[in-house]
């Protein structure tokens, strides 16, 4: 079976609500009932084969072409399956994610990630900010899984972010980390001002030394045993992150942020 | 434009009719007598085999004032699961505890009421309070000013000032912030609380001001029945929530020497300190209180089970209940030293015992004071639960079956400690029209609502005869404002502004000096400022305000 493509026809001028899109909604639907599925395009309704054009069969496992940046909640609360997109999208790709790939070859927006739970998440080109954050208002951010970027990052990566790791090749814009609960924020290029402001527990995984605020203290060099594991971890992925040689198991470690629980680390590579 | 409302069966306890079939005209807005034979009719509904009855009136619920708004901000997750759509004739909107106003006037209508009261306006936040009311379309509208943990009324206590000097400056607040009733929540708990007392008993003296709520709510009451205030005194009182509360509740319903008074809430203030939970109910006792005393009115308050959020002035109860939040988020706060807010989410559960016998207790109390007159139906919103599920309460007390298989479900020590599978009372549409319309227009002190009456307002709601109250009370067949048609099956299809309903007590002008002078030192409003006039409600065209008579007082 081919995979179910969706192939945008004409880009609109409204942003469109693409959360009907996927894997698990699809599952037991023919194509004449994806074809009539309506989407919120603005104030106004759009049908599937208006905006797409439609191919294939294989629900599970669905790819977006020509996809452009107003095409909003792809991949939301995705179950189960594979979704691979073409282009660059909107806001909340990947938001509240549950389970399986979701992989994007261009451009992501503002919240990708969004309070993700669990699956991996691909980006090869940039996010915007708040990745893997948590929508405005609420506690928690990204609980599970896992988000490699190979590009750069906006600011208030991780913001309010509870479990989970993201794995950042490029640079990550400020507040990196900030108000994080836990989880793991590995970035291999430069980060910005204010990182880790506010953060609780979890950890900062940096290649460069960062900028880091007066509320953090320095705690010394340390050789680390369960980075080598960490790195090892990682050897799965399609990455840099997968290569022998950026792995480091010699670190200086600085604590903080001493404004809130301060059980936080920031780990720099020497 | 003459309507005539032909042969439905009415149900009007204001004038006495109690399943009537008769036909009704409403001329420009209000009924009228039935005109000459040659008078023509402009447009008729036939309304044979329908139930019809005044538009509802809710006395007590948080519709407007600040911290609406902060229940809106910290449960952003209840906004976004429940979206209302614009359509040609409505706005949009959302939030399923804590509406936004307009989809709050929206599912009022909807549900056949056309009139409600936010009972916690502060005065300092009275012109919020109003501007967030008049984005309320269809209902009337009115609020009862906060008074009691306010420190010129606690210095004035404490200066053992006369009883008139207090009845103009209750007068003049009144004035000041357009309301209709005064409230008093936790008399002096709220100012006690920042002088970090964390409870206030009935006889305990505030800290700093050494007055006792007893005292605070013996001089307001007399206040407001001096200056002729229909109203009673709304009283919240003391220790809410708090195991063992009955007794201070029956101490107060006691100590306000006959005063009229009308205690809010009430079953949150009914608890007692039996079982092996060290917590059971007050509900007979209270109930039995009620009915001796001819001067208290309660409403009642009833959770039922689910998602809310709880929002009230005493801060001091809602700090000590934070522990509960659910989700795991709450605000309290000071507000301009005059009282408190409290925002604590809350999911009522079934299988909880406390929760169970709380919904329990305020079954009983609804089933057990035997006047309709003096109690009245509320969920406190959205204290308690959404105002959206009235209809469902009102099944609960109209269907004893219904009621019984809803005990059977919850917390089994619960199903133990309450009487309620015992009471066989069943309310009767004209019971229940009594609670939701007649009595409520009268406790407030409403002139002409909440009738069906010649001269009074055109508020109908239409309803089709169903076995299940629920389905019948959820979806009325037409709902009638001011005499226009705003809902059709359940669906507003017209919308227009309500009135503000106030009184207007007279007081000694000379007051002004001596408010001017604690103003200009203490406060962070002009006085000045802090009046709102006439035409901040009247100005845009589309509020007005509604006098209302004072006892005594033509």
């Amino acid at each position: 079976m081919s995979a179910l493509t969706f192939t945008v026809k004409q880009a609109t001028q409204q942003r469109v609500d693409v959360s009907p899109l996927v894997c698990h909604l699809l599952k037991d639907m023919t194509l004449a009932d994806i074809t009539a599925i309506e989407l919120q395009n603005g104030k106004r309704k759009i049908r599937v084969d208006e905006l797409f054009e439609v191919s294939g069969s294989d629900s599970q496992n669905i790819v977006f072409r020509k996809s452009f940046a107003k095409l909003d909640f792809i991949g939301k609360e995705l179950e189960a399956g594979s979704m691979v997109v073409h282009g660059d999208a909107g806001a909340y790709f990947g938001i509240g994610m549950k389970s399986g790939k979701l992989t994007m070859e261009g451009d992501v927006g503002l919240y990708a990630a969004c309070e993700m739970k669990n699956g991996l998440l691909t980006i090869n080109g940039n996010a915007g900010d708040f990745l893997g954050a948590a929508l405005p208002g609420n506690k928690q951010g990204m609980k599970g899984g896992t988000v490699l970027v190979k590009g750069n990052v906006g600011q208030r990566a991780g913001d309010h972010m509870r479990r989970g790791t993201m794995l950042i090749e490029g640079d990550a814009g400020d507040y990196c980390g900030a108000r994080m609960i836990a989880g793991t924020i590995a970035v291999m290029g430069n980060t910005g001002q204010f990182l880790g402001y506010a953060m609780q527990r979890g950890t900062l995984l940096l290649w460069k030394a960062p900028q880091l605020s007066a509320t953090f203290n320095d705690c010394g060099s340390h050789t680390l045993a369960f980075l080598p594991i960490l790195f090892k971890s990682f050897s799965k992925f399609d990455s840099k992150f997968a290569e022998q040689s950026v792995a480091f198991n010699r670190v200086q470690r600085y604590g903080g942020d001493m404004a809130e629980k301060g059980r936080a680390e920031v780990l720099v590579k020497l | 434009m003459l309507i005539k409302l032909t042969g439905g069966t009415v149900y009007d306890p204001a004038s006495g009719i109690d399943g009537q079939i008769k036909t009704l005209y409403v001329q420009d807005g209000r009924f009228i007598k039935q005109p000459a034979a040659d008078v023509q009719v402009d447009k008729e509904y036939d309304l044979k085999g329908k139930v019809l009855m005044a538009g509802a009136i809710d006395m007590h619920t948080h519709i407007g004032g600040g911290k609406g708004n902060i229940a809106r901000m910290l449960i952003p997750e209840d906004h976004r699961s429940d979206p209302v759509h614009r359509s040609d004739i409505t706005r949009s909107g959302c939030g399923h505890a804590m509406p936004s106003s307009f989809a709050t006037g929206y599912r009022y209508a909807e549900m056949g009421y056309t009139t409600a009261f936010e009972p916690a306006v502060l005065p300092v936040n009275a012109r919020q309070a109003h501007m967030e009311m008049a984005d309320i379309p269809i209902l009337d509208k009115g609020g009862y000013v906060l008074m009691g943990s306010d420190d010129y009324l606690l210095r004035m206590l404490t200066a053992k000032k006369d009883q008139k000097a207090i009845n103009d400056y209750v007068a003049w607040t009144m004035n000041a912030a357009k309301a209709i009733g005064v409230k008093v929540v936790n008399p002096g708990g709220i100012n006690a609380f920042k002088f970090n007392q964390r409870k206030l008993e009935l006889d305990e003296q505030n800290a700093h001001y050494g007055v006792s709520p007893r005292e605070i709510l013996q001089v307001l009451a007399t206040a407001v029945k001096e200056l002729g205030v229909k109203h009673p005194l709304h009283v919240h009182g003391c220790n809410l929530g708090v195991p063992g509360n009955v007794s201070t509740t029956l101490d107060t319903i006691q100590g306000i020497g006959g005063l009229p008074m009308h205690l809010t809430h009430i079953q949150f203030h009914s608890y007692g300190t039996e079982g092996d939970f060290k917590f059971s109910s007050g509900g007979a006792q209270i109930a039995e209180a009620i009915n001796n005393n001819k001067n208290i009115t309660a409403d009642v308050g009833q959770i039922l089970f689910g998602q809310t959020i709880t929002a009230s002035g005493d801060n001091m109860r809602q700090h000590a209940n934070h522990g509960f939040a659910n989700p795991d988020k709450w605000v309290c706060m000071d507000i301009e030293c005059d009282a408190g807010c409290g925002v604590v989410p809350f999911k009522y559960r079934d299988q909880n015992f406390v929760n169970a016998l709380q919904w329990a207790i305020g079954l009983e109390i609804f089933l057990l004071v035997d006047d309709p007159w003096r109690v009245f139906l509320t969920t406190d919103h959205p204290n308690g639960a959404p105002f959206t599920t009235y209809p469902h309460l009102i099944r609960l007390l109209m269907d004893k079956s219904f009621r019984n298989d809803m005990l059977a479900t919850i917390h089994p020590e619960a199903q133990k400690m309450t009487t309620l599978g015992s009471i066989d009372r069943e309310y009767s549409l004209q019971e229940i029209a009594i609670l939701t319309r007649a009595g409520a227009a009268k406790l407030v002190g409403l002139d002409d609502r909440g009738s069906l009456g010649e001269g009074a307002w055109a508020d109908i709601t239409v309803y089709t005869e169903n076995t299940d109250r629920e389905q019948m009370f959820e979806k009325p067949d037409y709902v009638f404002k001011d005499g226009e048609l705003v809902v059709v099956d359940g669906k507003v299809v017209h919308t227009k502004w309500g009135t503000t309903h106030i009184v207007r007590p007279e007081w000694d002008t000379s007051v002004e000096q001596d408010l001017q002078k604690y103003f200009e030192r203490f406060m962070t409003m002009k006085v000045g400022n802090f009046k709102i006039s006439d035409d901040e409600i009247t100005e845009d065209g589309r509020g007005s305000l509604t006098t209302h008579s004072l006892n005594g007082i033509a």
